[in-house]
This record gives C-alpha cells, sequence and structure tokens, in this order.
C-alpha cells in the first residue's frame, strides 16, 4: 500500500477518534472498566494460586504411626506410601526426634516435657507426606486407609485439607466471578464501541456514499473507522495497565511484608501477573475496537 | 457498452419499477433517459450502477455481464463510470481540489498523479480558479461541475448523470449540458436521466423514454416526447 494512502486513512481515523468526543470518552470509560474488573479478577485468582502453590510445599498429610512398630514394617509403611499416585515426597520423623521437634517448638517451656525419656513419651514417630497435587490429599489417605495391615500400624492421619479446599474454591469463585463479568463487559464494551462508530459512520455516511459510488473498496472505505475502533482500544489498553499498576504496587508494597511475616507467604509482582495480561489487554483492546467498527458499519456499506 | 436484455425488476415489496427492458449504448454515445418520476428512470440508472439487482434478465457493461458479479468486484466496475447527482453529493469540509483529489485518493492514485491530473480535469470543467474554495462559496452550477470533475478524474469510459440539471436554473442548466457535450465528444459515453423537455428536444441525441417502467420509445435524433 503507498505510503500517503497509509497515512490518509490513518489521518481520518484520528480525526474521526477527536470527532466525537462525548462518545469516544464513553466507550473509554466502558473499556476501562472491563480492563480493571478483568485485571483484579487476574491478580486475585493468581495470587491465590500462588498461595495454594506455596502450601502445597508445606507438608499435606501427616501419618502418624503406633509405637513399637518394627523396622521392617516401617519400611514396609514406607514403601506402601511411596508407591501411592500423587506421592510427591515421603519424610520420617523417628519417635525420639518428635520428642525433640516438641521440644524445641516450646523453647523456654522445653521444660514442661522434662519428665519424659526418649523412649517414653506421647510423640509418635510420623511420616510427612508432600502430594504432586494438592487437591488429591483424600484419595491418598483413602488408599492408605484401604490396606488393612497398613491401617493396622496407624495411629492417626492429619491433612491441612480444609485450608487448601477453601483456598481452592475461593480460587475458583473468583475466577467464575470476575470472568463472567468480564466476559459481559467485553460484550457490552464491543457494543457501545461499535455504537461510538456507528455515530461518526452515520455522521459521514454521505462521503460514504460517495466514496461507494466513486469505487473505493469497502476496506478502504471501513479502514478509518477501524483506526477509530484501535485508538480508542490502544487508549483504553494504556490507562488501564498503568492504573492497574499503580493499584497493585500500592497494594503489594502495603501487605506484602504483612503477609510474608505473618503467614509465611508472598504477593505476586506486579510484572509476573501482567506479563501476559499487557499483550492479552492489547490484542482484547484492538480486538474490540475492530470488531465494533466492523459490526457497526456493516449496515453503511450496502450500497 | 451499456446493454440491458430482458431486464426486468420488482422492489420486494412487489413494486414492478422495470419491465422487459431491452437497449444497448454504443461507446462514445450520448444518450437522454427520459420519463416522468416513477417511471423507473432511477431504476434504470441504480442497475447500471450496480446499487440494485434486476430481478431477471442480463446488464451488460463494457462487454462484461455484471448480473453475478461478485459483490467484492463492485468497486472495480464502478471505476469505469462517472457518475453525477441532482444534488452534487460535494464533501463540504472539503475544497474543490481536495473534492477532486478524493476520487483519486479512493482508487489508490500516486500523489504525483493526483497532482496532475486534478488541476487538468478543473480546466476543462472551468474551475481553474476555485480550486481553494469550499462548496458553500460555489454556485449551484459551479458546485455540479466540481461533481462533474470528481466523475470525470479517474478517466471512466462513461458518465452517468442523474437530474444533473434538476437544480439548476435554465441557463446555468445549458452550460451544464454543453459541457456534458463536450465530455462526449472527448470519447466519453454519456447517459443522462432528466426531465429537461427543452434540452433533450434541443439537444437532438437519443432519447430512450421509460413509462410505467417499460420502454417506450428509443429515438435516435429525438425530442422528449415526439410521439405524445
Amino acid at each position: 500500500m503507498n505510503y500517503n494512502i497509509l497515512s490518509y486513512l490513518i489521518g481520518e481515523g484520528f480525526k474521526n477518534v477527536l470527532k466525537n468526543k462525548k462518545s469516544t470518552f464513553a466507550a473509554l470509560i466502558i473499556m476501562f472498566a472491563t480492563m480493571i474488573t478483568v485485571g483484579i479478577g487476574l491478580a486475585g485468582a493468581q495470587n491465590i494460586t500462588s498461595v495454594i502453590k506455596q502450601l502445597e510445599n508445606d507438608v499435606p498429610v501427616i501419618v502418624f504411626v503406633k509405637d513399637g512398630l518394627s523396622t521392617s514394617e516401617l519400611d514396609q509403611i514406607e514403601d506402601y506410601i511411596k508407591s501411592i499416585e500423587y506421592v510427591n515426597n515421603v519424610s520420617f520423623t523417628s519417635k525420639a526426634d518428635a520428642l525433640k521437634n516438641a521440644k524445641e517448638k516450646l523453647a523456654d517451656n522445653a521444660d514442661l516435657l522434662e519428665k519424659y525419656s526418649e523412649n517414653n513419651h506421647p510423640f509418635k514417630a510420623s511420616y510427612s507426606i508432600t502430594l504432586t497435587d494438592i487437591n488429591k490429599s483424600k484419595e491418598v489417605i483413602d488408599v492408605i486407609n484401604a490396606s488393612e495391615t497398613i491401617k493396622e500400624s496407624i495411629e492417626e492421619i492429619q491433612t491441612s485439607d480444609t485450608v487448601i479446599n477453601g483456598l481452592n474454591k475461593a480460587d475458583k469463585g473468583v475466577k467464575i466471578a470476575f470472568f463472567s463479568i468480564g466476559a459481559l463487559l467485553i460484550v457490552v464494551s464491543t457494543v457501545i464501541i461499535g455504537n461510538t462508530i456507528k455515530l461518526t459512520v452515520h455522521a459521514r455516511r454521505r462521503e460514504i456514499s460517495i466514496m461507494k459510488y466513486v469505487g473505493a473498496t469497502n476496506n478502504f472505505i471501513r479502514a478509518p473507522f477501524v483506526v477509530e475502533g484501535i485508538v480508542i482500544g490502544i487508549v483504553a489498553t494504556a490507562v488501564s495497565i498503568l492504573s492497574l499498576g499503580g493499584l497493585y504496587t500500592l497494594i503489594y508494597s502495603k501487605f506484602n511484608s504483612v503477609l510474608l511475616s505473618n503467614f509465611k507467604f508472598e504477593l505476586l509482582q506486579f510484572s509476573d501477573i501482567f506479563q501476559i495480561a499487557i499483550i492479552v489487554y492489547a490484542i482484547l483492546g484492538i480486538g474490540i475496537g475492530v470488531f465494533g467498527s466492523v459490526l457497526s458499519m456493516k449496515k453503511y456499506l450496502k450500497v | 457498452m451499456i446493454e440491458f436484455r430482458n431486464v426486468n425488476k420488482t422492489y420486494n415489496t412487489g413494486t414492478e419499477a422495470v419491465h422487459n427492458a431491452n437497449f444497448k449504448i454504443e461507446k462514445g454515445e450520448f444518450a437522454f433517459l427520459v420519463g416522468s418520476s416513477g417511471s423507473g428512470k432511477s431504476t434504470l440508472i441504480k442497475m447500471i450502477l450496480k446499487e440494485e439487482e434486476p430481478t431477471s434478465g442480463n446488464i451488460i457493461i463494457n462487454g462484461k455481464d455484471t448480473t453475478f458479479i461478485k459483490s467484492r468486484r463492485i468497486p472495480y466496475l464502478r471505476r469505469s463510470m462517472g457518475v453525477v447527482f441532482q444534488d452534487f453529493r460535494l464533501l463540504p469540509d472539503k475544497t474543490v481540489y481536495e473534492n477532486v483529489a478524493f476520487a483519486m485518493y479512493i482508487v489508490r492514485a500516486t500523489p504525483k498523479h493526483i497532482r496532475r491530473q486534478v488541476p487538468m480535469v478543473l480546466s476543462l470543467v472551468g474551475l481553474s480558479g476555485k480550486a481553494k474554495m469550499y462548496p458553500h462559496e460555489l454556485s449551484g452550477g459551479e458546485q455540479q461541475r466540481v461533481a462533474l470533475a470528481r466523475a470525470l478524474v479517474n478517466n471512466p469510459s462513461m458518465l452517468i448523470a442523474d437530474e444533473p440539471t434538476g437544480n439548476l436554473d435554465p441557463d446555468t442548466a445549458w452550460e451544464i449540458m454543453n459541457l456534458l457535450n463536450s465530455i462526449n465528444l472527448r470519447g466519453t459515453t454519456v447517459v443522462v436521466a432528466t426531465h429537461a423537455k427543452d434540452i433533450v428536444d434541443k439537444m437532438k441525441k437519443r432519447v430512450i423514454q421509460i413509462d410505467k417502467g417499460i420502454i417506450v420509445r428509443d429515438d435516435k435524433k429525438g425530442g422528449y416526447d415526439s410521439e405524445l
């Protein structure tokens, strides 16, 4: 394509944007709202997923075994647990170590445990099991309980199930809520951008009909309006990303250290979450712009 | 150049606008299309421009049957014809020069070609001195000249004029008709749909008369209504 024609088409597109300030502004606002909503949803969901991942590294299942088992019996249990699907790693804590750990935990009040000797105390030997998939703790426990001989040797099984289930539910909920609102807003923005462009198209229908009579192709006629849509899309994307960046950085600086010291998990960096989002947003913004304008022009090109 | 073969047009509303139209306008010819309003004159023009499809029959333009032309190809067909209308249809926020250059932009002419061609065609229609003026600063006749310049700037092989003098006083109308005649003498086929009885009578050109959708007369050198 000739450079001058390209610049002509783009120039016309920019002129359109400035001509309908009110409706352009409305389109910008709705796209901004869309992107902020999707962005907040994205940040929330990504962070919850990251917290779940961080928790997965903690021990989700602990199997306490009965006292007085022989080494071969213990090996049998360990081998059995290792053979279960979804089991990632199994580490053994002996009865002696259990007492040591308990004393360490109590620290200053360790003398409370003074009366217990190494072989005579209520703490049990245990297997700490990490999983490849945090959601499968129930399945793993079921398999452990399925073997009668193993079950006999087991005192108790503990899981951090409830926390993880809660987080998983929250993760799903956040994703569903924000993305359905996001999807709705995407449709609404497409329609509103379409309407904005329809106004310019309507104002220039005379010009369009002249273009048609002189033999302009539909693509040539459409181009400035598509440019108009793209300009709106890009501006909305830029403003949204900047606002989200500011907002997120603010939240990060306020809460990350608190969360890290109290709950031992970190928030994701802005760049971690929005690296892909920026590309998605740009495509979304441009896509909505193009789609809205093509859609709104259909009627006027039928001459 | 333009040939209608058994062309019928019935609108979706049930109105039969054209019934079995047959005529052929040769290359380089000057033809008037006359008839009262609602006679089917405009429908004929619209079918030549591919704005309306015939219900049945064939329309051959420049040797090509346009009946089944793909809509994608219509712009290229239209580039072979210049069109002017009763209401001029100029862009009010563009100068005379820009209005004409616009038609060249659209067909993706090079800037160099545009700079050479636009002044040439403006001088052809007698508007050399008014290139920088806006449509509202011009008289009706001058505006129609701009429309003519725009129609001619891409060197179409035919010129279609739909009531080109309908909004003009008789003297100006004659100026435009004489201009159309001189364009025709340069080799462009000219088809003029008109009501202007005295002009048709005096110019002694071919007259195709349509009445209630039927071509009732096709005189090689006729007047507006010599038979009626």
